[in-house]
């Protein structure tokens, strides 16, 4: 029965002109937010191929010039000396630390443009390096890239309720319910199979062209995981669809005219996708501000300022502190500004660190509420599920970070004690510079959240298609 | 069989239908005359259970519509002042669809163009899109279902206004042909001149009430005029 209704319903559908055209729009909408996100991931790919060429060829560079000096012959500079630790550290053998774009990076971009994904290592504090950003049009980082994500979340809703804010109220006015409710038929049935007749035609269209963006658009089968998240992208658009798809029923199932069915669920869309995660942010910002970046910069500028005025008592403190790192009495490299400014960074690194987590500090608790807050919008909760599964939410991020400051330690490591014990590099240091190798965040980090949203989509779209289910028995068939 | 026991309808206090009684048997037609809000159009709601009754039972060959809402449908084709139909498809595939779901194997191509046929509906009538069906034709539509569906009873809620004498002539005849193939027919019309014609026995409404019954044998077409517009007084 459930079946004749679905057939019925798409026999329907494929005669009237306007389900064409909206199916039509959704799929340009489809491809123009997949050749985006495909733009953006191209340009995150071809910066980074960019980064380590320039990586590789500076190494090559300086081991060269490495070789070139005449052994016997003492530099006029240290700071030209290609084996001089502090310039190998700090400027000529700087290596990157990058992250690749996120597995399904095309199919939603979500803040990753505006997250920095490289960092150009140094042996300096972790200020030197951590703020480094792209130019990047800065009405776009505002706005948000038209992406999959956006045509999901915001769209994708407008579409659903286009053609299912009528649903019965359609078959009332034009005069059909009667004649079909005339037949051995629950009310309950019919609006069920029309339900599911439009979720299958629209979930279908939606993740066939979007999945197939995504392999246009190069999303990498066989990149570890990405089948799962493909999965998990599947279950999220169908649970924020289910959403929509009850809202429409619920709605319907008040027995009023379509076109008041129109406005209920227009504002609805507004109060949802709009409103909601605007005040979010709203009230995100407001309850945990982030200290103001001037008032870091500055704390840095004036730590800055008094550690290299009292640079050369530094280096000895610095010596005092510790002794294992002491210089040879035959040490080549000369105790220039390089040495002193090894220790002066060890300072302000220390005065700075309080400031540096109060910053972390805020945006942590501000991803907290967003956390908490964010099932109250079903458009905020699938929002953030697609960044988390597509690798570009800012938990990803924050992995990615993890992995850099642990970078910089072993940088840190690797060159400070070379630095301040002014040894000189050997060949076989060059090769023993640390590399960075980006680990994907694991599935299991990501999975529990995305299996949040799910329940937190599915939930209130059971509860809706339910409620709209039990409407439906005072339901007004004539008149 | 159409069965009706002191069955009542109010809104919200205001009576619609004042303890109806009545049986309609196999093969009978039964007209339901009365002014606009008189409680036709209620009295067949009642009976498709559209709407809840306030008390009595309405009963289609003896089930209760309310404790029996599929079966009953099952026995029962129904027709309206406008047989509104799927005006995007076709007169064969709205035919299809309804007939599929009595839940009955769904009849052939073939079968279903053979009821359209007996209903009177021009054979290249059965492709095209019912939005280009005049009244009449959409009517033919609701006979074939009734015929498709071997209905046992029939409502039809002023089926002849608006149609052209010829057309609610051809209507009359099939109405007949189906009452005698053993059909129940409850019709409520404001057609004397058809009540008088196809009806056996013709009830006058007023108020919610049904106050007469005539057997049309016994009465002439302006005797049953003349009675009908004497209940209309106040």
């Amino acid at each position: 029965m459930l079946l004749r209704i679905m057939r019925h319903d798409w026999r329907c559908l494929a005669a009237d002109r306007s389900a064409w055209a909206l199916v039509a729009l959704l799929g340009a909408f489809v491809g123009y937010g997949v050749s985006n996100g495909s733009a953006w991931v191209r340009f995150q790919r071809d910066t980074l191929a960019t980064a380590a060429q320039d990586e590789s060829q500076r190494l090559a560079d300086l081991r060269r010039d490495a070789e070139d000096v005449d052994p016997k012959a003492e530099p006029a500079f240290a700071w030209l000396d290609p084996r001089t630790p502090g310039v190998v550290a700090g400027t000529r053998g700087q290596r990157f630390a990058t992250a690749p774009p996120g597995p399904l990076a095309a199919l939603d971009v979500g803040q990753a443009d505006l997250y920095p994904f490289y960092f150009k290592m140094t042996n300096r504090t972790k200020q030197t390096f951590i703020a480094g950003d792209e130019i990047e049009n800065p009405s776009n980082l505002l706005a948000g890239r038209f992406d999959l994500g956006f045509v999901v979340v915001q769209l994708f809703p407008l579409l659903i309720l286009g053609l299912s804010y009528n649903l019965l109220s359609a078959e009332r006015e034009q005069g059909t319910l009667a004649m079909t409710l005339a037949q051995p038929v629950r009310l309950r049935t019919l609006a069920l199979g029309k339900v599911l007749a439009r979720a299958a035609l629209v979930l279908t269209l939606a993740l066939a062209l979007s999945i197939g963006g995504g392999l246009l658009a190069g999303v990498d089968l066989r990149r570890p995981d990405v089948l799962a998240r493909l999965g998990l992208w599947a279950a999220t658009v169908a649970g924020y669809g289910a959403f929509w798809f009850a809202l429409a029923l619920a709605v319907n199932a008040l027995g009023r005219p379509s076109s008041t069915n129109a406005v209920v669920l227009a504002a609805c869309w507004i109060a949802l996708v709009v409103v909601a995660p605007a005040l979010l942010n709203v009230a995100v910002t407001s309850l945990h501000p982030v200290p103001s970046r001037v008032e870091l910069i500055g704390a840095i500028r004036d730590a800055s300022a008094e550690a290299s005025a009292e640079g050369s008592h530094l280096l000895a403190r610095y010596y005092e502190d510790h002794p294992e790192l002491a210089p040879a009495s035959s040490a080549p490299v000369p105790a220039d500004f390089l040495v002193k400014l090894q220790a002066v960074q060890k300072s302000v690194d220390e005065t700075i660190e309080p400031v540096m987590a109060r910053y972390d500090e805020q945006l942590a608790r501000q991803q907290a509420l967003v956390d908490r807050w964010r099932f109250l919008s079903p458009a905020v909760t699938a929002q953030e599920a697609l960044n988390d599964v597509s690798g570009t939410s800012l938990a990803r991020h924050k992995h990615f970070l993890a992995q850099v400051d642990a970078f910089h330690k072993e940088w840190q490591d690797f060159f400070i004690p070379r630095i301040m014990r002014r040894e000189r590099f050997a060949p076989a240091d060059y090769d023993a510079i640390p590399k960075f190798r980006f680990r994907e965040q694991p599935l299991v980090e990501v999975a529990p959240r995305a299996g949040a949203a799910l329940i937190g989509l599915a939930a209130p779209a059971v509860a809706l298609g339910l409620a709209g289910l039990a409407a439906l028995r005072r339901y007004p068939i004539t008149g | 069989m159409f069965e009706a026991v002191g069955l009542s309808k109010s809104y919200n206090g205001a009576v619609a239908l004042d303890s109806l009684d009545l049986a309609i048997p196999a093969g009978e037609i039964f007209c339901l005359l009365g002014a606009n809000g008189a409680g036709k159009t209620t009295t067949i709601n009642l009976f498709l259970n559209f709407v809840a009754p306030t008390a009595g039972v309405a009963r289609i060959d003896g089930l209760d519509v309310v404790g029996h809402p599929l079966e009953t449908k099952r026995r029962l084709a129904y027709i309206p002042e406008q047989v509104m139909l799927y005006g995007n498809l076709t007169g064969l595939e709205n035919l299809g669809y309804l007939v599929g779901l009595s839940g009955a194997e769904e009849p052939s191509d073939a079968g279903l163009r053979a009821f359209l046929a007996d209903a009177g509906l021009p054979a290249e009538a059965a492709d095209r899109r019912v939005k280009t069906y005049s009244k009449g034709m959409r009517q033919k539509v609701g006979i074939a279902l009734a015929m498709a569906k071997g209905a046992g009873s029939m409502l039809l809620d002023e089926p002849t206004s608006g149609l052209d004498p010829k057309a609610s002539n051809e209507f009359s005849a099939l109405l007949l042909k189906m009452s005698e193939a053993g059909t129940a027919v409850l019709m409520a019309t404001h057609d004397l001149f058809r009540a008088k014609e196809v009806g056996d026995r013709v009830g006058i409404m007023k108020h919610g009430r049904l106050v007469e019954i005539l057997e049309t044998r016994d009465v002439g077409h302006s005797e049953l005029e003349r009675i009908y517009l004497e209940h209309m007084k106040d």
